[in-house]
């Protein structure tokens, strides 16, 4: 397999890039209609209907198959809820429609997460400072080293265990991102600062446990036991998968990194070759682009966050033609091999640069 | 009932909002939140103008006769609103009217236009303030076209209330065949015995402007007065009941003309926050967001590339240009970026 290599482009071409990238973008932005907007709802009902049938199954249902049922039902409303509606809502790429429910700045997702933490470390944190070291905080989420510009601890050599971990808690790990406990403990944040950051996650998370492992399992009488362990499956399926996903978005074996000083001066055409150059594709059907939210797409999404997502499916060709003419490598496989990407990394990176055989960079 | 069902210790399961969705997906035209109407018949008042009986759902808060609401209809997916005056006065049964002119490149009223009983349309809240503030003193009401709308509201009210006012009412049309609410009028006329009529068709009888007052109503100096119409035509009633110190009995409604054009040549250009009343000018080719931290605002702020939505404010008029990919916004109300938007016109934004 060839190494996809990092291209950088001139003054000149850079220019040349947002311009046709810019073109691409007042292409779609002038279609977006009904079309988008029955999309969006449809994804609502998905959502609406499987949570209900997922949890009528838990509570009300008896046997093994009508267990297993209700807890694919439920993850599938969640991994759906989570990906393509919320996510993609709270990027605003459906706040042109004027739909106060579908307003980004308002949204509140299906999560621990609490929404006005993800619209920061992610809408403007992750998106801004895509795979610049330091800055982007999503890149190795503080706790796996994915490049040798990061430093080597001891603690690293066990990452390959903390990503496990981080996989199934996945989305305590999303909830307590923006906290950024890291700075309180190191002293570079005030104990004040700290509570008014905790607040909204215990007040999210609250809520949610109380949902999942109180309300519902109290309401199902003699069944809780049984509703209580389906939620709790359903939540860790919905973990695994989202964690997966998300991981093939920017740690896959030719998604680079970029260095601070890197990106001092950038324009907007280096901006977009970055999210370009930091981001990469997973190939798959229909079904499977809406189960990751488009992140499958995550090139395109790097690109137009707030683009309505199943555009990107789209403009993926025309978005692959433009950096083929500038001599861009495009990062698309499926997600086997995007996937065992993203885990050969986080083996081989845990050990010290010295002592990892030069083989294995082959 | 009502009260125990909204009792916190029911929470969440008597959490609104996820209960108005789970009824919108089952219709979408149903909510406990937003306000909503169906309609109840459609009447016809001229070619061009028809009226609509409305029968709001629980969100919407009820109104006074003079006011005005939003009402909007989804439009190639995207929610649009307009403006109209109530043209009845509150009624027990809640339901309302409003008076609709298609505008000749009205998307929205053309819209409105093709509305049946059954129908369903988006409310805003009622809102303005546009009624006789004494009960009794006599009253002038001038209407131009369309500024009838209120007016029929308002005298529904006084019928209504029973008490004989000494009230005027002077509408100016321009041509017969575009006389709205005539009949109701008449049977007006017999519920409020100190209800004169004047009539004035412009095509007929001239352009009709302050001037005409002292002829046709010889004390209006006396009278509070309501007036409804163009800016034009407003303006030139402003200026006379300026000129005589009255301006304090004179209450306006304006509509038309107010949609602002590209203006290339001002070296900076007037932005103002409706929400907070604060205004400021913004250069060309400036973003609105450093234009109002240049004068000590502090707007939100996150990207400042506007991808991340952080600065996202909703413009209520004027014209912007997108400073990365050159695009021009519409004139109406739309989401915009503060951060890469800079004003091409007089631009309100409501924060």
């Amino acid at each position: 397999m060839n190494k996809i290599q990092r291209r950088d482009l001139n003054p000149n071409e850079l220019t040349a890039l947002a311009a046709e990238l810019d073109a691409v973008r007042l292409k779609v932005k002038a279609s977006l209609g009904e079309r988008d907007a029955k999309h969006i709802r449809r994804m609502q009902q998905y959502v609406l209907a499987s949570e209900i049938s997922g949890r009528g199954l838990l509570m009300f249902g008896w046997g093994p198959l009508s267990f297993i049922a209700g807890v694919v039902s439920l993850a599938f409303s969640k991994i759906l809820e989570n990906m393509e509606v919320g996510h993609n809502v709270m990027h605003g790429q459906y706040d042109w429609m004027n739909d106060p429910s579908l307003n980004s700045q308002t949204y509140e997702w299906e999560i621990v997460c609490d929404g006005g933490h993800w619209r920061h470390s992610h809408n403007v944190e992750h998106h801004n400072h895509t795979n610049i070291l330091g800055r982007d905080h999503d890149y190795g989420y503080g706790m796996l080293r994915l490049t040798d510009a990061q430093r080597w601890s001891p603690a690293t050599f066990f990452q390959p265990f903390w990503y496990l971990l981080l996989a199934l808690l996945f989305q305590w790990g999303v909830a307590v991102h923006d906290i950024k406990i890291g700075r309180y403990l190191k002293g570079r944040m005030g104990r004040a600062e700290f509570r008014e950051r905790v607040q909204p996650f215990l007040r999210k998370a609250g809520r949610m446990l109380f949902k999942d492992y109180v309300l519902f399992p109290l309401l199902a009488l003699w069944n809780a036991p049984r509703v209580l362990l389906g939620n709790l499956l359903a939540n860790l399926i919905r973990n695994v998968w989202t964690n997966a996903i998300i991981f093939c978005g920017h740690f896959t074996r030719d998604a680079h990194v970029y260095m601070r000083d890197e990106v001092s001066d950038e324009c907007r055409g280096a901006w977009y070759l970055r999210q370009i150059q930091g981001s990469s594709n997973l190939e798959g059907g229909r079904w499977f682009h809406l189960l990751t939210g488009h992140l499958s797409h995550q090139i395109e999404h790097h690109l137009f966050p707030d683009l309505p997502a199943p555009r990107y499916a789209e403009i993926a060709p025309e978005v692959r033609a433009i950096c083929a003419r500038f001599g861009i490598g495009y990062n698309s496989a499926g997600f086997f091999r995007q996937y065992f990407g993203v885990l050969g990394r986080i083996f081989r990176y845990a050990l010290p640069p010295r002592s990892r055989p030069e083989l294995m960079s082959a | 009932m009502l009260s125990i069902l909204r009792s916190p210790l029911l929470h969440p399961l008597n959490e609104r909002q996820a209960w108005s969705a789970l009824l919108g997906a089952l219709n979408p035209r149903w909510s406990l939140t937003e306000a909503r109407a169906q309609v109840l018949s459609v009447v016809v008042e001229t070619p061009t103008v028809s009226s609509f009986w409305l029968r709001p759902n629980g969100a919407f808060k009820g109104f006074k006769a003079g006011q005005h609401v939003l009402v909007g209809l989804e439009l190639n997916g995207v929610r649009e609103f307009r403006a109209f005056s109530f043209s009845s006065a509150p009624d027990a049964d809640k339901s309302f009217r409003i008076t609709v002119q298609r505008q000749p490149h009205g998307r929205v009223t053309a819209a409105l236009h093709q509305l049946k009983p059954g129908d369903w349309v988006h409310l805003g809240q009622a809102s303005g303030d546009y009624s006789p503030s004494s009960q009794t003193a006599p009253l002038l009401l001038i209407a131009a076209g369309s500024g009838i709308t209120p007016m029929l509201g308002l005298l529904a009210q006084i019928a209504r209330s029973g008490i004989d006012r000494d009230v005027v009412l002077l509408q100016c049309v321009r041509q017969r065949a575009g006389l709205i609410g005539d009949a109701e009028l008449a049977a007006r006329s017999a519920s409020i015995p100190g209800l004169r009529r004047l009539l004035h068709v412009s095509e007929a009888q001239g352009r009709i402007d302050s001037g005409s007052l002292d002829t046709l109503v010889p004390d209006w100096q006396r009278r509070e007065t309501l007036l409804c119409g163009p800016a034009s035509f407003a303006r030139s009633f402003e200026r006379a009941f300026e000129r005589r110190g009255l301006l304090g009995q004179l209450k306006i409604e304006r509509f038309g003309s107010l949609l602002p054009t590209i203006d290339e040549s001002a070296p900076v250009l007037p932005v103002v926050f409706t929400s907070s009343v604060q205004s400021f000018t913004a250069a060309a080719g400036q973003s609105l967001l450093a234009a109002a931290e240049a004068v000590g605002l502090q707007p939100r702020f996150g990207c400042r590339r506007g991808i991340c939505k952080t600065c996202q404010c909703r413009k209520q008029s004027g014209i912007v240009k997108n400073l990365h990919t050159g695009e021009i916004s519409g004139a109406g109300d739309e989401w915009i970026s503060l951060c890469i938007s800079t004003p091409l016109s007089r631009v309100e934004i409501s924060a």
